[in-house]
C-alpha cells in the first residue's frame, strides 16, 4: 500500500501551440501521441490508487490562467487542474476537453508557472517526490534570461523532470557499466537526427539537454524520450513509482572497523497489488458475505471445538509437541538487531549466481554526505574489485527479522559505485541432486550433423549485434526494459469495464499507427504477449487483430471465431459483456477494411440487426447506434456498395415493416445462426 | 519417499551418520519412513527369524524417541551398549537380510513413491567362499530392482580398498547404470554424509514443459528446484484436553439469511474510484492466462551480458525430459554442448503454469563437474536464470562518488587478504530453524533447557581481530579524519532534532493564505502542525484532533 513517504506531486505540463497539431500525412501529430502519453499516465495512477497528486497545464492556450499572469507576462499559459488525485474525471478531460490551442508560449515560462504551482499547492503537505513531465514538440521560441534561475530552484526544490518529444534525440553513452558494461551499450532506438526539424526545434533540444544535464549529469539524458519510446515502455513513468526505503546501518569488519552505509531495494519483483474481493453474487456487495473458520475433532461427528480450547503445536518427526505461541516467542532464536557485517571474504568465483536466494538485490552505498564513509567503503570496493573477491556478510534488517547469509559484490558504474547484496541459502535450503551424465551416454550423443544445425540455429537467432570496429555489442533485446505484460492488461483490461460503467463517451479504439517505429513495437510486445493462436474470451479483439495480422488463420476463421465469442457474450445479457461485444465489433470493423473484407462484416452486422430484435436485445442496439457503428460504406473500402446515405439508415429506428423478416428468425436460433449468413 | 538403510560392522561412523539423517529427515521431510536394520549381528530379531539379522526399528516416520535410542550406540559406552544387546556375530547371508528389508516394505500399508535400501558396509566380497549364498543373493536383489526398490552401496573403508568388482557390482545394479556415477570408498564422516545425502533425497521434478525452439522444433525438459528456502514448519492446532490435532473447515455464509454460500453464489469485485468492477472467479484467473505452459526461445545472447546485479528470484535448473518427446535429451545434449562452446546462453519466454503470466529467462548452459570423491557437484544441464522486468528495477537514490586513492585501497586490500576464507554454500546452518529444532528437541525429552543452537553466521570477531592486527588502525589512519565517529549515532540525532526544531517555524501562513483555503475548502490539506501554529497565531482553542482544529479556523474566518 501507498505510504504517505512515497507520495508524489506531479504536474503535467503539455504544449498545445500552434505546431503540436501538425503532422506529416498519415502519422498522428504530436498533439494526439502527447495525450495518449498521458492517458496512459495518468490510468496508471488511477489504477495504481497511490496518493500522488497530479496537475495539468497547459500552454499554447487561446487563453490565460495562471496565478503569475499579469501585464504581457506568462501569457497563454493555462492550469486546467489543480493538484489533486487523479481520477476519471481527469483522464475523460484529456480524452475530450483539452483542444489544441492557436498560440505559442515559452516554455520556460511554462515551466515556471509548473514550479510554482507545485510550490504552491504542496505547501504544509508531505511529498517525496515533486516532478514535472513537459510534453512539447520545442518549436516555440523562448526566452533564455531565466534558465540558470530556472535550473537552480529546480535543484534547490528537488523537483525532477522529464520532457517527451515526438523525436529521439541522439543519446550517447548512458550509464554504462564498468567491467561488464564497457563493451555493451545498452542504449537503443534511433540515434540519427530527426528528419524535418526546424533552427526552433534544434536550439530548443540543446537547451533541453542543458537542463537535463545540469540536474542529472549524464542520466539526465535517459529522462528526454521520444512520445513512440514512451508508448513503448510505460515504465518510463518510474519517477512516480513506489521508491526504496533507505536502510541505514554499519558495515562491520571485525570489532574495530565500520564503515556507515544506507542499502535501497534495486531489484523486487513488482506484484499486483490489489486483490479481488469476494461479493455477493446478487447484490454484489461484500458486506454480505462472511466467512468464519472452525475447529473440530477427528472423530466421527466431527465434534466442533473453540478456537479457546485449541492450543499451538508443531511436528517433531512423527510427534507432535505442543508448543504455545507465549512458549515459542521466548524460546526462539532473537537476532541482536540489525547488522551488515563481513564474516570473510572469499574468490568471486566461489559464490555462484545459482546459489542466489531471496527477493530481493540491496544497492549498498556510504552514508549521505559523509564524505569519510564514502573513501572508506570506495577503498573496499576497489579491492575487491581488482582482487575479483566477495565479501559474505550476516545481514539482519531489524531485531524482528531473521537473519540471512548473503554476498556482497562490487559493482562500478561512471556515475556511481556500490555494493550489491544478495541472500546466499543455509545449508537447509540447498537439495543436491544428482542427474545422469550426458556425456558418457551413448544414447543422448548428439552426431555432428546435429551439432552443428545447433550451431547453426543459435547464429541465426543471435540478440545482440557486435560492431568490430568499435568492439562493443549492442542488446537487441533488453528484457529487463520491457515492462510486465500482465500490468499492461490489467490496466487495459480495467479500463474498459470502467468506462463502461461511466459512459459509452469513449471513442473508437485509436487508429493503429503505421510508421516503423509502431510496427517494430508490435512485434516486440507480441513477442512478450506470446503467440496468439486462437481469439479467447479474455482479449478477444486484441486476439482477433493478432491473428488476422500475423496471418495466422485466415481472415473468415478468425471471424468466425470472434462472432462466436460476441453471440456469447449478447447471450449473457449483461451490459458487462455489451462493451465487450462493442470492442469486437468495431475491431472487426477497422481489420475489415484494412483486408478488404467489409462485405463480410457488412453481412455480420445485417445478422446481428436481425438477431438483436428477435432477442430483445434493444439495449445492446443502442449502445452501437450510441457509437455509431455502421456499415462499412463506398467511401471507406472500395469493395462496398454501400452508401453512406444507406448506412446512416441502416442505424435508425426500425419501423414496422421489419417485423416480417424478424420472423424468420424465430425462437432466436442459434449461434451458428450468425455464421451461416457470412 | 521412504528410505531404509541397514548396516554391519564398523559402528562409529555409521552411527553418527545415520543420525544425521534421522534429524535431517525431521527438518526436511517428516513423512519419510525410516527403518534401521542391523546384519552380521550376534542376537536376531525379525519377522521371519533368519539369523544374524537384527532390526533395530520398523519402517516408521523418524521421531524424537528414535533418535535418543541411536544415540544410546554413541561413543565408547555406546559400543558396549551394542555388544550387550546385539552383539557382533561372524555370519549372515546378504539374500536374507534383503528378504528382511523387502518384508519392512510390504508391511507398510500405504503407498510408497519410493523405495530405498542403502548398504553400509566394508566388506567388499560378503559370500566369497559360498557361491550359492552369492547367487541367492544376487538373485534376491534382482527381484528387488523388479518390485521397484533401490539398492545403494555405501562402501567404507577397507585395507587394501574396496573391490566392489569382486561382487557388489552385480548387485547394485542401481538405477545409475548410464549415469557413470560410481562413489570412491569413504574413509571420512564427511565424505560419507555427503554422499548418503545425495542418495536420500529423491528428485522431484516441478514440471514437465515443452521447449520450443522455433515453430517445429521442439523439446520437453524438467524443471527442478535445486535452492528451496526451508521454513520452519507451520503449527499444527491441537485440542487443549487430549493434544490431539483437530480439523479446521472455513465456511462462508450470508450475513442477512446466515445460509450458507455455494462458490457459484459468489463473484469478485474490484473498485477503483469509486466504480466497481464485477467478475466470476474464473474470470479472474483467465486474466492471469497468457500462454500454453512452457519455454519459448527468443534468441541468444553472449554469457557475459548476463549481470549478476539483476537477480530476481532463485534460479530452477533444466534437464532434458525423454518421457514424453524421444530424442530430448540428444537435442539438450546438443543444446548445452554448443550454448558451452560458444559461451552464450538462451533467452526465452518462460510460462511455468496455465494461469500464470509469462516472465523472461536466461538458460545459461552448466558443465558436469565431480569432485574428486566422484560426487557430482554440478549436474550438467542449464540454469534457468529469471530476467526482470522494467517493472521490477527500481531506480535508487545513489550517493555521489568519492573515489579511495591507491593507498587507502592497497590498505584495505591487505584487510581482505588476512580475512580470505573458502566459500561452501553448505557452510551456514540456518540458526532459526536449528534453535527450533533444539527447542522441540527439549520439549520432546523434558530437558530443562534447550541446547543453545550454534549460530554460524554471527562473525567471528576475536579471530577476525587477531588476524587483521594493526591494518585496522592503519586504515582508519588513512581514511577517517581524527574526530570522525563512524558509529556516530548519537551526534547524529542531536543533529536532527535541531533541524527539526529550526524547520517549525517555515510553516506558519499568512492570512490570507489561511482564508484562501477555508474559501477552496482546502483547508484540510495543511498539516497538524502548521493548522495549530495557525490556530495560536489567532489566539484561537482547538481541541488535538486534525478536524477540530479545523473547525475552529473555519469558524473564525468565516465570522471574520
Amino acid at each position: 500500500m501507498a505510504r504517505s513517504w512515497d507520495k508524489a506531486a506531479v504536474v503535467l505540463c503539455m504544449d498545445v501551440g500552434l505546431a503540436m497539431s501538425n503532422s506529416f500525412p498519415g502519422e498522428e501529430s504530436p498533439f494526439e501521441l502527447a495525450k495518449k502519453v498521458m492517458t496512459m499516465f495518468v490510468q496508471r495512477q488511477v489504477f495504481a490508487e497511490n496518493k500522488d497528486e497530479v496537475a495539468l497545464v497547459l500552454f499554447g492556450t487561446d487563453g490565460t490562467k495562471n496565478a503569475l499572469a499579469a501585464g504581457d507576462q506568462y501569457q497563454n499559459i493555462t492550469v486546467h487542474r489543480h493538484l489533486m488525485r487523479p481520477d476519471f474525471d481527469l483522464l475523460e478531460d484529456i480524452e475530450s476537453k483539452i483542444q489544441p490551442g492557436s498560440q505559442q508560449a515559452d516554455l520556460l515560462d511554462a515551466l515556471i508557472v509548473c514550479m510554482d504551482l507545485i510550490q504552491e499547492e504542496t505547501l504544509g503537505k508531505k511529498f517525496e517526490k515533486r516532478h514535472i513531465e513537459v510534453f512539447t514538440d520545442l518549436s516555440s521560441p523562448f526566452s533564455r534570461d531565466q534558465l540558470d534561475i530556472i535550473i537552480h530552484n529546480l535543484k534547490k526544490s528537488g523537483i525532477s523532470l522529464q520532457f517527451f518529444l515526438p523525436f529521439p534525440i541522439g543519446k550517447q553513452g548512458g550509464t554504462g557499466d564498468r567491467g561488464d558494461g564497457s563493451l555493451l551499450s545498452d542504449h537503443h532506438g534511433p540515434s540519427f537526427p530527426p528528419k524535418g526539424i526546424t533552427e526552433q526545434q534544434k536550439e530548443g533540444i540543446q537547451m533541453v539537454k542543458k537542463v537535463m544535464m545540469s540536474l542529472e549529469g549524464e542520466d539526465g539524458l535517459e529522462e528526454i524520450y521520444s512520445f513512440s519510446e514512451a508508448l513503448r515502455q510505460l515504465c518510463v513513468f518510474k519517477k512516480t513509482e513506489r521508491r526504496s526505503m533507505p536502510w541505514s546501518c554499519q558495515l562491520t569488519i571485525g570489532s574495530n572497523l565500520s564503515i556507515k552505509i544506507v542499502a535501497y531495494k534495486s531489484i523486487t519483483q513488482e506484484k499486483v497489488k490489489k486483490c479481488w474481493t469476494v461479493v455477493d453474487a446478487r447484490t454484489l456487495k461484500k458486506e454480505a458475505i462472511q466467512k468464519e473458520t472452525v475447529y473440530c475433532l477427528n472423530d466421527d461427528d466431527e465434534t466442533e471445538v473453540s478456537k479457546e480450547d485449541t492450543i499451538q503445536g508443531f511436528r517433531y518427526g512423527s510427534d507432535i509437541i505442543p508448543f504455545s505461541k507465549v512458549d515459542e516467542e521466548q524460546m526462539k532464536y532473537k537476532s541482536e538487531g540489525k547488522c551488515f557485517s563481513v564474516l570473510g571474504f572469499c574468490r568471486s568465483s566461489q559464490v555462484h549466481m545459482k546459489y542466489f536466494m531471496g527477493n530481493q538485490v540491496l544497492k549498498v552505498f556510504a552514508a549521505k554526505d559523509d564524505e569519510a564513509a564514502a573513501v572508506a567503503l570506495s577503498s573496499l570496493i576497489h579491492a575487491l574489485d581488482e582482487l575479483d573477491m566477495v565479501a559474505v556478510v550476516r545481514y539482519v534488517y531489524n531485531e524482528k527479522t531473521n537473519p540471512q547469509v548473503g554476498v556482497a559484490f562490487p559493482l562500478i558504474k561512471d556515475a556511481y559505485e556500490c555494493l550489491v547484496y544478495i541472500q546466499l541459502p543455509f545449508m537447509e535450503d540447498l537439495r543436491q541432486y544428482m542427474f545422469p551424465s550426458l556425456k558418457n551416454n551413448r544414447k543422448c550423443t548428439p552426431t555432428e550433423a546435429q551439432l552443428s544445425a545447433v550451431d547453426a540455429l543459435i547464429d541465426s537467432m543471435s540478440l545482440v549485434q557486435k560492431d568490430e570496429e568499435e568492439g562493443t555489442i549492442e542488446d537487441l533485446f533488453p528484457t529487463s526494459k520491457i515492462p510486465n505484460p500482465q500490468f499492461q492488461r490489467l490496466f487495459q483490461g480495467r479500463k474498459k469495464t470502467i468506462y463502461f460503467f461511466s459512459s459509452h463517451e469513449e471513442g473508437p479504439t485509436c487508429k493503429k499507427l503505421k510508421t516503423e517505429e509502431e510496427e517494430a513495437h508490435f512485434s516486440v510486445s507480441s513477442l512478450a504477449e506470446g503467440s496468439v493462436t486462437c481469439v479467447g474470451s479474455v482479449n478477444p479483439a486484441e486476439n482477433f487483430r493478432v491473428l488476422v495480422r500475423q496471418k495466422k488463420a485466415t481472415f473468415e476463421e478468425a471471424s468466425h471465431q470472434l462472432i462466436n465469442h460476441i453471440e456469447q457474450f449478447l447471450d449473457t445479457n449483461e451490459t458487462l459483456y455489451f462493451m465487450k461485444s462493442m470492442d469486437c465489433i468495431k475491431a472487426f470493423r477497422e481489420e475489415a477494411i484494412q483486408f478488404s473484407e467489409e462485405q463480410r462484416f457488412n453481412n455480420f452486422l445485417k445478422a446481428l440487426r436481425e438477431k438483436v430484435e428477435v432477442k430483445q436485445l434493444n439495449h445492446f442496439w443502442e449502445i452501437v447506434v450510441h457509437d455509431g457503428v455502421t456499415l462499412i460504406t463506398k467511401d471507406e473500402a472500395p469493395g462496398s456498395s454501400v452508401t453512406t446515405e444507406e448506412a446512416k439508415k441502416f442505424l435508425a429506428p426500425k419501423e414496422n415493416a421489419n417485423a416480417d423478416s424478424a420472423a424468420a428468425f424465430e425462437e432466436g436460433g442459434d449461434v451458428d445462426d450468425l455464421l451461416e449468413l457470412i | 519417499m521412504r528410505v531404509m538403510r541397514k548396516k554391519n560392522k564398523k559402528r562409529a561412523l555409521k552411527q553418527v551418520c545415520i543420525r544425521s539423517v534421522y534429524t535431517n529427515k525431521i527438518i526436511s521431510s517428516n513423512r519419510d519412513l525410516l527403518a534401521v536394520v542391523f546384519y552380521g549381528t550376534k542376537k536376531d530379531k525379525n519377522s521371519v527369524n533368519f539369523k544374524n539379522i537384527y532390526v533395530l526399528q520398523e519402517l516408521d516416520n523418524p521421531g524424537v524417541k528414535r533418535v535418543q535410542e541411536l544415540d544410546k550406540f554413541k561413543g565408547q559406552e555406546g559400543k558396549k551398549y551394542f555388544e550387550d544387546q546385539i552383539g557382533h556375530g561372524s555370519d549372515y547371508s546378504l539374500s536374507e537380510v534383503l528378504w528382511v528389508c523387502a518384508n519392512l516394505f510390504s508391511d507398510v500399508q500405504f503407498k510408497m513413491s519410493h523405495k530405498r535400501i542403502m548398504l553400509f558396509t566394508n566388506e567388499d566380497d560378503p559370500h566369497g567362499d559360498d557361491s550359492a549364498k552369492a547367487s541367492r543373493a544376487r538373485t534376491k536383489a534382482g527381484d528387488l530392482r523388479d518390485t521397484g526398490i533401490f539398492l545403494d552401496l555405501m562402501h567404507l573403508k577397507k585395507r587394501g580398498g574396496f573391490d566392489t568388482s569382486l561382487f557388489y557390482r552385480d548387485v547394485i545394479i542401481a538405477e545409475n547404470e548410464d549415469i557413470g556415477i560410481h562413489f570412491e570408498e569413504s574413509s571420512k564422516l564427511e565424505d560419507l554424509l555427503r554422499k548418503v545425502r545425495a542418495k536420500e533425497t529423491r528428485k522431484r521434478v516441478l514440471s514437465r514443459l515443452k521447449l520450443k525452439l522455433n515453430k517445429d522444433v521442439t523439446l520437453t525438459v524438467g524443471i527442478y528446484n535445486m535452492v528451496q528456502k526451508a521454513y520452519r514448519p507451520p503449527p499444527v492446532r491441537l485440542y487443549r484436553e487430549t493434544n490431539e490435532p483437530v480439523k479446521t473447515k472455513t465456511r462462508t455464509f450470508n450475513v442477512n439469511t446466515g445460509s450458507l454460500l455455494l462458490p457459484s453464489d459468489t463473484k469478485r469485485s474490484q473498485t477503483y474510484s469509486h466504480r466497481q468492477i464485477v467478475l466470476e472467479k474464473e474470470e479472474t484467473e483467465e486474466l492471469k492466462r497468457f500462454d500454453e505452459p512452457g519455454f519459448i526461445l527468443i534468441g541468444f545472447k553472449p554469457l557475459m551480458m548476463l549481470k549478476k546485479h539483476h537477480y530476481l528470484r532463485h534460479s530452477l535448473f533444466v534437464y532434458p525430459e525423454e518421457s514424453l518427446i524421444n530424442g530430448s535429451s540428444t537435442l539438450f545434449s546438443a543444446l548445452l554442448t554448443k550454448c558451452l562452446e560458444k559461451e552464450v546462453m538462451a533467452v526465452c519466454r518462460y510460462t511455468p503454469r496455465r494461469n500464470s503470466p509469462p516472465c523472461f529467462v536466461a538458460l545459461v548452459p552448466q558443465e558436469e563437474e565431480l569432485d574428486d570423491q566422484k560426487i557430482q557437484v554440478a549436474p550438467p544441464g542449464f540454469q534457468l536464470v529469471f530476467l526482470p522486468y522494467a517493472d521490477d528495477k527500481r531506480k535508487v537514490p545513489f550517493t555521489e562518488k568519492v573515489m579511495a586513492n591507491p593507498e587507502q585501497v592497497d590498505k584495505m586490500k591487505a584487510i581482505v587478504q588476512k580475512l580470505r576464507f573458502k566459500y561452501r554454500s553448505d557452510s551456514f546452518e540456518n540458526p532459526v530453524l536449528q534453535q527450533h529444532f533444539r527447542n522441540m528437541e527439549a520439549l520432546a525429552l523434558d530437558l530443562m533447557e534447550p541446547e543453545q543452537a550454534v549460530d554460524l553466521t554471527l562473525p567471528k570477531t576475536e579471530v577476525m581481530d587477531k588476524r587483521l592486527g594493526s591494518l585496522v588502525d592503519e586504515f582508519k589512519e588513512l581514511v577517517y579524519p581524527p574526530d570522525y565517529n563512524p558509529e556516530g549515532k548519537v551526534t547524529k540525532r542531536k543533529k536532527d532534532d535541531e533541524s527539526y526544531g529550526s524547520k517549525r517555524p517555515k510553516v506558519e501562513l499568512s492570512e490570507e493564505e489561511l482564508k484562501a483555503h477555508v474559501s477552496k475548502g482546502t483547508l484540510g490539506k495543511l498539516t497538524v502542525p502548521a493548522l495549530k501554529e495557525a490556530c495560536r497565531m489567532y489566539g484561537l482553542k482547538g481541541g488535538l484532533k486534525k478536524q477540530e482544529l479545523l473547525d475552529v479556523l473555519t469558524e473564525h474566518f468565516q465570522k471574520a
